[in-house]
């Protein structure tokens, strides 16, 4: 892992650590009803700060706070088209999947490539800094991911290139 | 454009039943292929001598389609696929382009009889080859036009023309790439880009250099812009002398006919590669998460199993309990239960039922007795 993807991931890890302190609230609107205050904004009382952690200008995260939910979003660097076509194909892929992963958002906020939303209930659930760990192993799982699945279809493409002009030998 | 496979599989295996069939056998089929490609193979018993096989196809062709379907110089290379088995019938059969009647009797025995049938079955791609290679020998280096050399469209499938532009020494081979999805576009172009630095190596300097651009190379200029628009860029194959000579030439053409199809078929094989590994990637991410859980819901159970024994320990040290009361107790558990498992099962209102119905009838006998009150 590079030094300053290690920094940036770090950050994100105590950012969480630091921010993941959710509480049970039912919603102040509607009585009987708990709504992740994150996603409503109803009250600005129940909102904290959100925290945007920057690798660079194609990379970054956005931490939202409120006192019963967390929002995560991630942009992932894209540095050509393939990239970014294979990017928003796995991220899409993910997405649509999203209940086999419990916290993660069926659509993105906008301006990002995915997001994630923890409840109080998630973290009564799962343990906290598993549910950390997981987001960050995530973000470096999807990078790699993205990366390796570019060489792939690079050396596939060599090798059908070479089949093709075998044929002319 | 044409399939990457010369030889029909469908029409191979029906020509080695026939052919293995001793007796003639009645069939009349129609088979389809990519849409465009028809073949109608009919044998009867009545005729135990011929098999006749019709071939409707679309021809590659310059833009205008050619008033008598198949040249002749395809005729002679269709007929020099098997002379003795192929015979080209005239007029061919209506709907069709060409008519062959195949004395398969004719066929050598052993490991050549398949080789022969393998040849039938790839007519179509004999005719288009050899359209190719007369329309290439056709053109005559001289045929200039202000300083440009000829260039000739080429369609096969109405949305895929290609050029060739023939140069004193060379054939230009130009395929503008057009792709529906834009996913497509940047898997081929990636493509290209490899093909590009693989032609370019040293081990395949006897390959036609390949060169893909963006934009229309200057041999198009004057060309209709509906065919100059594309979105996948030009892709250009130099075919020098060599890559035409002799056995190669045959190979050559082959592989210009199948380059979209190459192309589409290697797109659509990474799309599925791609969703494969996306798959197995997403199962790889959720076992993570299972098994997270899975650990924390016993690290859960242990740690409640922990305090449980904890809690009674407690207990035991806060009530402090003496041996002989704990036996006592204990005793007078065992004890209940067992008079439980005893005592009468007790339904409700049996006894009433019992006293109605189940009372046994009184009997009085002369030497009996009555109870005085």
């Amino acid at each position: 892992m590079s030094n300053t993807l290690r920094l940036y991931l770090t950050c994100i890890r105590n950012t969480l650590d630091a921010a993941m302190c959710l509480q049970n609230f039912p919603c102040q609107e509607v009585e009987r009803h708990n709504k992740p205050e994150v996603e409503l904004k109803t009250s600005s009382e129940l909102l904290l700060n959100p925290v945007l952690i920057c690798r660079n200008e194609a990379e970054k995260c956005l931490i939202e706070t409120s006192i019963n939910s967390l929002r995560i979003s991630l942009k992932v660097k894209q540095a050509d088209e393939l990239e970014n076509i294979l990017t928003k194909k796995f991220l899409r892929f993910l997405s649509m999947r999203a209940e086999a992963f419990q916290v993660l958002r069926r659509k993105p906020v906008q301006g990002y490539d995915i997001s994630f939303l923890v409840t109080n209930y998630h973290c009564e659930d799962m343990q906290k800094h598993k549910l950390i760990d997981f987001i960050v192993q995530f973000m470096e799982d999807i990078d790699k991911e993205i990366s390796e699945l570019k060489m792939s279809v690079n050396t596939r493409g060599r090798l059908v290139a070479t089949e093709f002009l075998k044929q002319f030998m | 454009m044409a399939c990457l496979e010369r030889a029909s599989p469908a029409l191979k295996r029906i020509l080695l039943k026939l052919y293995r069939e001793n007796k003639s056998i009645e069939i009349d089929h129609h088979l389809y292929e990519f849409g465009s490609v028809e073949y109608h193979i009919q044998s009867s018993t009545s005729d135990t001598h011929y098999t006749y096989l019709s071939v409707s196809t679309p021809l590659l062709s310059q833009g205008v389609i050619l008033p008598n379907g198949i040249s002749q110089y395809t005729k002679q290379m269709v007929k020099g696929i098997c002379p003795d088995v192929v015979e080209i019938m005239e007029p061919a059969k209506e709907g069709y382009q060409i008519t062959l009647r195949l004395d398969l009797s004719k066929i050598p025995n052993g490991k050549d009889s398949i080789k022969v049938i393998a040849d039938i079955s790839a007519v179509q791609a004999v005719i288009l080859s050899s359209q190719l290679k007369e329309m290439l020998m056709n053109v005559s280096s001289q045929d200039t036009f202000q300083g440009m050399y000829k260039t000739i469209k080429l369609v096969y499938h109405p949305r895929e023309p290609f050029f060739i532009v023939r140069q004193p020494q060379k054939i230009l081979a130009v395929f503008p790439i057009r792709f529906k999805d834009k996913t497509d576009v940047i898997i081929a172009t990636a493509f290209f880009q490899e093909l590009m630095d693989v032609g370019s190596s040293e081990k395949w300097a006897k390959a036609p250099p390949c060169c893909w651009s963006p934009i229309p190379p200057p041999e198009l200029r004057g060309e209709p812009f509906e065919d100059l628009s594309t979105n996948g860029g030009f892709v250009s194959f130099d075919i020098s002398s060599r890559h035409v000579k002799g056995k190669r030439l045959d190979k050559t053409v082959w592989s210009l006919l199948n380059f979209y199809a190459y192309v589409k078929y290697h797109v659509k094989s990474t799309r599925s590669f791609i969703q494969r590994r996306m798959r197995k990637r997403l199962q790889r991410l959720v076992e993570v998460l299972q098994k997270r859980s899975m650990q924390e819901e016993e690290k859960e159970e242990e740690e409640e199993g922990n305090h449980k024994v904890q809690g009674c320990m407690f207990m035991r040290k806060m009530i402090n309990v003496s041996k002989p009361k704990v036996l006592k107790r204990r005793y007078n558990d065992l004890s209940g239960k067992i008079k439980r498992i005893r005592s009468r099962i007790k339904i409700q209102g049996f006894g009433r039922f019992r006293r109605r119905w189940l009372k046994m009838p009184k009997f009085s006998s002369s030497l009996g007795y009555t109870k005085l009150d």
